[in-house]
């Protein structure tokens, strides 16, 4: 089975990656520790104590509160809401419906035509940081990406109890 | 030894190690090897020359100067185009087309992959182009398809783009415009221009056209086969002729020859050298195919294990079949290759088990040479086909390699222990059968779809099996296949080198056609359709007599072969027909050739296939010319008797075999004589490899030193 340490984790989530690299880590099966070491790397770059449960996009995490309850933070420290509910909705939403608003990112006549197409970025309120970005009709609902089954991940899948809130 | 012949000398120059084989007129044959030098290859070939004749007791001052012949084939140029140092090119192509070169084929992203990294999407990747988007420029120009010119040649833009080239710092220009194999005559244009407007400024590079190296269809494989010509091939011209010069100032008198893609050598002064890209594998293929000339076989079903591959061809009425648009270094190329199909595994694939099904795999990453888990100095930690061969006590941890590689026997075991018996509840001895089991059931389901697919059985065919791992496991993948008879020749390991040896002298030469004659066709139809093909013919026949007066083999000393690639007009494959007349003059001559295509459709296909009502294409023209070169001696020796000789006789040892340990005879393979008959469960041993006569098999050697294996009924 591969093992690879930290360090290659480490640039795997930053992106710095070598491809050859990388490529060798796709082609090969996982290594069982992948899980806890990207986990430990998250969890030892965010300000905040709260234990981390699963990633839940750039910059989102679900985490533990001691309370027990779930929820989604931002690496800020900014919390979103209940892991059940959509974080989206909670955020800041900049929608580019215009042709202005589309060619800041595209040269003219490159860009969607806003009656069909429109772009919804979604940032955080504290931090300002970019969670989300979504091609989408115009009329098209605001979709929550998944909604994970923690519970059966650690315990059929990783084979573990899921971690309790620390008492007291 | 006392009077050695040597004969040939096939040099196999890789990126770490050059190896020379050495064979002498009994087809006898010495190794050598030693580090290669890349800055003066010279060097490490003779260096490796030298430790070959060392186990001759000569030197290179002796042997060379009774060498009759040298082939060369090396990895210098595939690294160069690998690690993208090649020259510094300029591209010209059609204005708006600017792009095509760098976005390449789709295919291109995922040459040489596994089959399940194909399939995973994220592992794909373009390779930097080989002429970066700066160095190119577009002139306006247009042909169509049928060869008209939509859109003449914009000879004002053609100083510019050259000049811009030419301030770039080029190396070489490549031309390549769309359609040109139909109408070069704007290629050419540009080219003289470019070379007028260089003799101008006082500059001067190399410009290749490429009509006039590959007038073929499908421009990105054109495209990128003339720019390797520029950009790697004719920078190794200066290597070849310094190895060249090196190996007759030690008094060797002929000219050194290069292996090629199309199973021929060619000289390293050849127009087209690029095709010299490949080595290796096809070495074996050309062997095969000089074998069975020589033993009267004419289907051959070649197979070759190796330490990372397996190696499949097929040779049918006598030749080997050509794919005219291959890959390699993951580009798609215009050059004519020796067909064959690979699979990544070897004696040196990993095994493993998948963590999700609990299943065993195999490769496709191997050890490669450093054997496995049992040869502590390889540093590998994962167990390999080959640590599952010494746990079996198929192979002899004392005698890998003729005792150059030890091997541990207990390390293997512990590792096949560990990472495949424990997890799936097996006992070692089993877990390692299986994986052996395992192996050789995929080779044969390979081998058996390879041959189906190509519309044959392999009870046509007689299987040829060599490589270093080939023998080990031939018994296990022909099992059931049915083979007309399975032939394992004594010097197996080094077959490959043999074959190179044996190539001809040979150059061929391609050429895109669009001729189409309907099925009710008029007799004027017909005699422009061969006259077209012929006027092809010459065409090529001209460059290839070209080649040859190089190194001074007069026109009339070439023997010439016309072939002609035809379909069924809409259909999509065609077919490479050798042409059974040599000048074509009548409409009669047509129809020959069409009843030649039709014989040959119908034994590929199936005789109800056939469709003559829907007229013929000729897609092609294709000319190769030989002159003999000495080749090796194929070893012939009077036949003895059934019994073998006592001094062959190594003793027995306990061999893992279906759920048992067995016993099984252990013979040396050198020792034994011509005649001799063995039966399973036995194993013959020689310094590079291995041969199991498994229990109920048997197996004669022929006066050829080749041994046939007998599978029980």
């Amino acid at each position: 089975m591969p093992k690879y340490d930290k360090r290659t984790i480490e640039e795997l989530i930053d992106g710095t990656i070598d491809f050859f690299k990388l490529k060798e880590m796709l082609s090969h099966f996982k290594d069982p520790e992948r899980f806890d070491t990207y986990l430990g790397i998250l969890q030892e770059r965010v300000p905040w104590e709260d234990r981390i449960l699963l990633p839940a996009g750039l910059h989102l995490y679900i985490v533990q509160k001691e309370s027990g309850d779930r929820i989604v933070k931002c690496d800020c420290g900014h919390e979103f809401c209940d892991y059940r509910d959509n974080w989206k909705l909670h955020a800041l939403i900049y929608v580019r419906d215009t042709e202005e608003k589309l060619e800041e990112l595209y040269p003219k006549l490159l860009a969607p035509d806003p009656q069909w197409q429109v772009i919804r970025e979604y940032y955080c309120p504290s931090c300002g940081v970019q969670l989300e970005v979504e091609n989408v009709t115009p009329w098209y609902p605001v979709i929550k990406d998944f909604e994970p089954d923690i519970d059966a991940f650690y315990e059929e899948w990783l084979g573990r109890p899921v971690p309790q809130p620390k008492v007291g | 030894m006392g009077s050695i012949n040597a004969q040939i000398l096939a040099i196999d120059a890789g990126g770490t190690m050059t190896d020379t084989f050495i064979i002498n007129d009994k087809g006898e044959f010495v190794v050598g090897k030693a580090q290669s030098t890349p800055d003066d290859e010279s060097i490490g070939l003779l260096n490796s020359a030298r430790d070959a004749l060392s186990y001759w007791n000569t030197t290179v001052e002796e042997a060379f100067p009774q060498l009759v012949a040298g082939v060369y084939s090396g990895t210098a140029m595939l690294n160069r185009l690998v690690s993208r140092k090649g020259r510094r090119v300029g591209l010209i192509v059609n204005k708006g087309m600017e792009d095509f070169h760098r976005m390449g084929r789709a295919i291109q992203a995922y040459l040489g992959y596994s089959y399940s990294d194909r399939l995973h999407l994220n592992t794909h990747r373009y390779d930097p182009p080989l002429v970066p988007r700066e160095l190119t420029r577009g002139i306006t120009e247009r042909v169509d398809l049928f060869g008209n010119v939509v859109i003449p040649l914009y000879e004002h833009e053609v100083e510019q783009a050259v000049v811009e080239l030419l301030d770039q710092q080029v190396e070489a220009i490549v031309i390549s415009f769309l359609h040109s194999y139909k109408y070069p005559a704007h290629e050419r244009k540009v080219r003289d221009m470019a070379k007028a407007i260089m003799n101008k400024r006082g500059q001067e590079v190399p410009i290749f056209a490429s009509v006039d190296y590959y007038p073929l269809r499908k421009e990105s494989h054109r495209t990128n086969t003339t720019i390797i010509e520029a950009y790697a091939a004719d920078p190794s011209r200066e290597t070849l002729l310094k190895i060249d010069k090196r190996v007759k100032e030690r008094g060797a008198k002929f000219d050194l020859r290069v292996m090629a893609s199309h199973g021929g050598t060619i000289s390293y002064r050849a127009n087209e050298l690029a095709r010299t890209l490949v080595s290796g594998p096809i070495g074996g293929v050309v062997g095969a195919k000089y074998l069975g000339e020589h033993l009267g076989i004419r289907n051959i079903a070649c197979s070759d294990i190796g330490g990372t591959s397996f190696d499949m061809a097929l040779i049918t009425q006598g030749d080997l079949s050509i794919n005219t648009s291959p890959d390699m270094a993951r580009l798609v190329l215009s050059l004519p290759l020796v067909a064959m199909d690979t699979v990544g595994a070897g004696a040196g694939s990993f095994v493993r088990i998948d963590p999700n099904f609990k299943s065993i795999t195999l490769g496709p990453d191997s050890a490669g040479y450093r054997v496995g888990v049992c040869n502590p100095a390889g540093g590998i930690e994962t167990v390999t086909v080959s640590d599952c061969h010494v746990v079996l006590g198929l192979i002899n941890p004392d005698n890998f390699l003729g005792g150059e590689v030890k091997l541990y026997p207990e390390r293997a075991y512990q590792a096949v222990k560990e990472q495949i018996a424990d997890p799936l509840g097996l006992t070692v001895e089993d877990a390692a059968y299986g994986v052996i089991d395992l192996l050789e059931s995929q080779l044969r389901n390979y081998l058996e779809s390879m041959i189906l697919g190509k519309g044959y059985s392999p009870s046509q065919y007689v299987c040829f099996s060599y490589g270093g791992g080939g023998p080990l496991h031939t018994a296990g993948y022909t099992k059931g296949l049915g083979f007309e008879d399975i032939l394992v020749p004594a010097w197996a390991a080094g077959f490959s080198a043999f074959g190179c040896g044996a190539a001809d002298f040979e150059y061929r030469y391609d050429k895109t056609l669009d001729i189409n004659v309907n099925a009710a066709a008029a007799e004027q139809e017909k005699t422009d359709a061969i006259g077209e093909l012929q006027q092809a013919w010459v065409e090529l026949m001209d460059k290839v007599a070209d080649e040859f007066e190089k190194n001074g083999f007069p026109r009339n000393q070439v023997e010439f072969r016309f072939y002609f690639r035809m379909q069924y007009q809409g259909q999509l494959n065609d077919l490479e027909i050798e042409s059974p007349i040599q000048a074509l003059r009548t409409v009669e001559d047509w129809n020959v050739l069409v009843h030649t295509f039709e014989e040959t459709y119908g034994r590929v296909y199936a005789k109800a296939a056939r469709s003559p009502e829907l007229g013929y294409s000729v897609t092609g023209a294709i000319v190769r010319g030989i002159v003999e070169v000495p080749k090796p001696k194929i070893p012939e020796e009077p036949l003895g008797g059934e019994q073998p000789p006592q001094d062959a006789y190594l003793g027995s040892r306990p061999v893992y075999w279906k759920g048992k340990w067995t016993t099984a005879d252990i013979w040396e393979m050198e020792k034994l004589k011509a005649g001799n008959r063995i039966k399973g469960f036995a194993i013959l041993e020689s310094s590079a490899t291995t041969f199991v006569i498994p229990p109920g098999y048997e197996t004669r050697l022929d006066r050829h030193r080749i041994f046939h294996l007998k599978e029980p009924k």
